[in-house]
């Protein structure tokens, strides 16, 4: 069962969480964010596109690297967050509410359930982190 | 990395202790960020910030013949500098390609020591060994010794950098030890100092002695700070437990090359490597033309630019990266960048590239593009450098 207010992680680091409205949104992870640094440009996916699980729906640039957003589970981009155009450094600030990515469909909440709950993603991060 | 374990400096303890983000650089496990890439960069233009930057390499040069040796290594005039001064130069290969850019400090006319990349510390240390057993085949006086292991490097940059240091220090204007080193001319004071000379001094507090230069590679006023290895974590703890004189902060690598590039300083590996001559990386002001240096007979024969090197910004917001490629206005291939980063100072996309084609009128490329992993960003050539503030960094 989905929790409203819950963040559910892929393993590439991007999490999905069902708001009060019944409305998704998609983002990625403080682990993320930390390991990329400095965000100074955001790729914001389509509005209105599907996009597979695993699908590439945009990137983030830091200072120092690339890095791709995927879609953590089968989506529909309802809207983007159209903030981090000229504040990408939201991102670094509040990764999981203001430096959200998108607002999302999502039509099978037992996809969610595939991902990672908050407490296993901590451990999955944090052996990532020492690999 | 010659199969060789990644290395570690005297301060590899104290970045982890920190926080910071650590990267394999050069074959040494460094901090690329403490915080912030932008914060640690703008802390430097506006206040000051120190870096561990104990992974650069230091050959000294010795003997009767050190003089001619230096001449005869690097590109520019070595041997005529003063005592107590640095110079800028390249060691260039048979072919006049570029081996390394190195200073080089003078001691006396017959000990000098060059400061190379971390990256090419081996493959340069190589060289001039090789060198030096030409010179000892003839009968010659010199030696060159790698003494990069022990020496720890600090720089510490920024227009407020002098707040830090000149209240912490007692000038040693003594001829003889200086740490590691042998001073055989009596040093200036550290506040006498101009840009790109050295002198000694003790750090009062903890007793260590350390020699001290007016060099950088930021575009900001700053010291580069020689100790002996085992005493570096005592100096890298002593100067941040006085940041408050002069808002202190602890600088990666990630700011270290934005700051760099911001000021136009040329990375080996990025604008320089043995493919770039130095007309093509525009620094035949470093080549003299009064002496022979190794690579010099090759020079001649270059009479066309196969390249040209330029520095451009963006108006879109993707950041620019070492490679890609640069397209003229009609989409045609006409070069690849040496370096892109993000400018804090500027807040928009910077880079620079090699032109390829020696007939590209470098005004005439108004309109060009960068193909940023399949979308064609427009550039826009800028007159280097993207910031200046050498009115304190002279």
């Amino acid at each position: 069962m989905i929790k409203s207010g819950s963040f559910y992680f892929s393993k590439s680091h991007e999490w999905v969480s069902k708001g009060s409205n019944d409305k998704y949104r998609i983002g990625i992870s403080d682990f993320a964010q930390s390991e990329l640094g400095d965000v100074v440009y955001v790729s914001l996916p389509e509005v209105g596109k599907n996009y597979k699980k695993d699908a590439k729906i945009g990137e983030i640039e830091s200072v120092k690297s690339v890095s791709e957003i995927y879609a953590p589970v089968d989506l529909k981009i309802i809207s983007v967050n159209s903030k981090l155009n000229d504040t990408p450094e939201l991102i670094n600030q509040d990764p999981t509410g203001n430096g959200f990515i998108a607002e999302v469909e999502i039509s099978n909440d037992s996809d969610i359930e595939g991902l990672m709950d908050e407490v296993k993603y901590k451990t999955f991060a944090e052996s990532s982190h020492h690999e | 990395m010659n199969n060789s374990e990644t290395k570690k400096t005297p301060l590899y303890g104290e970045h982890a202790k920190m926080g910071a983000k650590i990267v394999e650089f050069a074959g040494f496990y460094m901090p690329l960020y403490y915080k912030s890439i932008i914060e640690e960069h703008l802390n430097v233009r506006k206040n000051s910030g120190i870096f561990d930057i104990s992974h650069m390499g230091e050959i000294t040069i010795k003997g009767k013949d050190a003089s001619s040796f230096v001449d005869y290594v690097f590109t520019a005039d070595v041997s005529k500098i003063g005592r107590g001064e640095i110079v800028y130069a390249l060691i260039l290969n048979e072919k006049g390609g570029i081996i390394d850019d190195v200073t080089v400090f003078k001691f006396s006319d017959d000990e000098y020591m060059a400061v190379v990349n971390a990256s090419n510390t081996q493959k340069d240390f190589a060289w001039v060994r090789h060198v030096q057993n030409d010179f000892q085949k003839k009968g010659k006086d010199v030696t060159v010794q790698n003494i990069s292991d022990d020496i720890g490097l600090l720089s510490v940059q920024g227009p407020k950098s002098r707040d830090l240091i000149y209240p912490l220090i007692s000038d040693v204007v003594k001829i003889g030890k200086c740490g590691l080193f042998d001073f055989k001319f009596q040093p200036k004071n550290i506040k006498d100092l101009k840009h790109f000379e050295f002198g000694c001094a003790i750090f009062k507090d903890v007793n260590v002695e350390a020699m001290i230069s007016r060099s950088g590679y930021t575009g900001e006023f700053g010291f580069e700070i020689f100790v002996p290895a085992e005493k570096t974590v005592i100096l890298w703890n002593y100067l941040l437990q006085n940041s408050n004189l002069s808002n202190l902060l602890p600088i990666g690598l990630g700011a270290r090359d934005t700051l760099r590039f911001e000021a136009a300083l040329p990375l080996y590996g990025h604008e320089l490597d043995e493919t770039i001559n130095p007309y093509d990386a525009g620094l035949e002001k470093y080549l003299s033309d009064t002496k022979d240096f190794i690579g010099k007979e090759a020079l001649k024969n270059i009479k066309n630019k196969e390249k040209r090197l330029i520095f451009f910004k963006l108006s879109g917001k993707q950041i620019p990266r070492h490679s890609q490629r640069i397209l003229d206005e009609n989409l045609k291939p006409i070069g690849c960048i040496a370096s892109g980063t993000y400018s804090p100072s500027n807040k928009f996309p910077i880079g620079s590239a090699y032109i390829s084609d020696a007939g590209v009128n470098v005004s005439y490329l108004k309109d060009f593009f960068i193909d940023i992993r399949g979308n064609f960003e427009k550039a826009e050539v800028v007159s280097p450098p993207f910031h200046k503030n050498f009115k304190t960094g002279k």
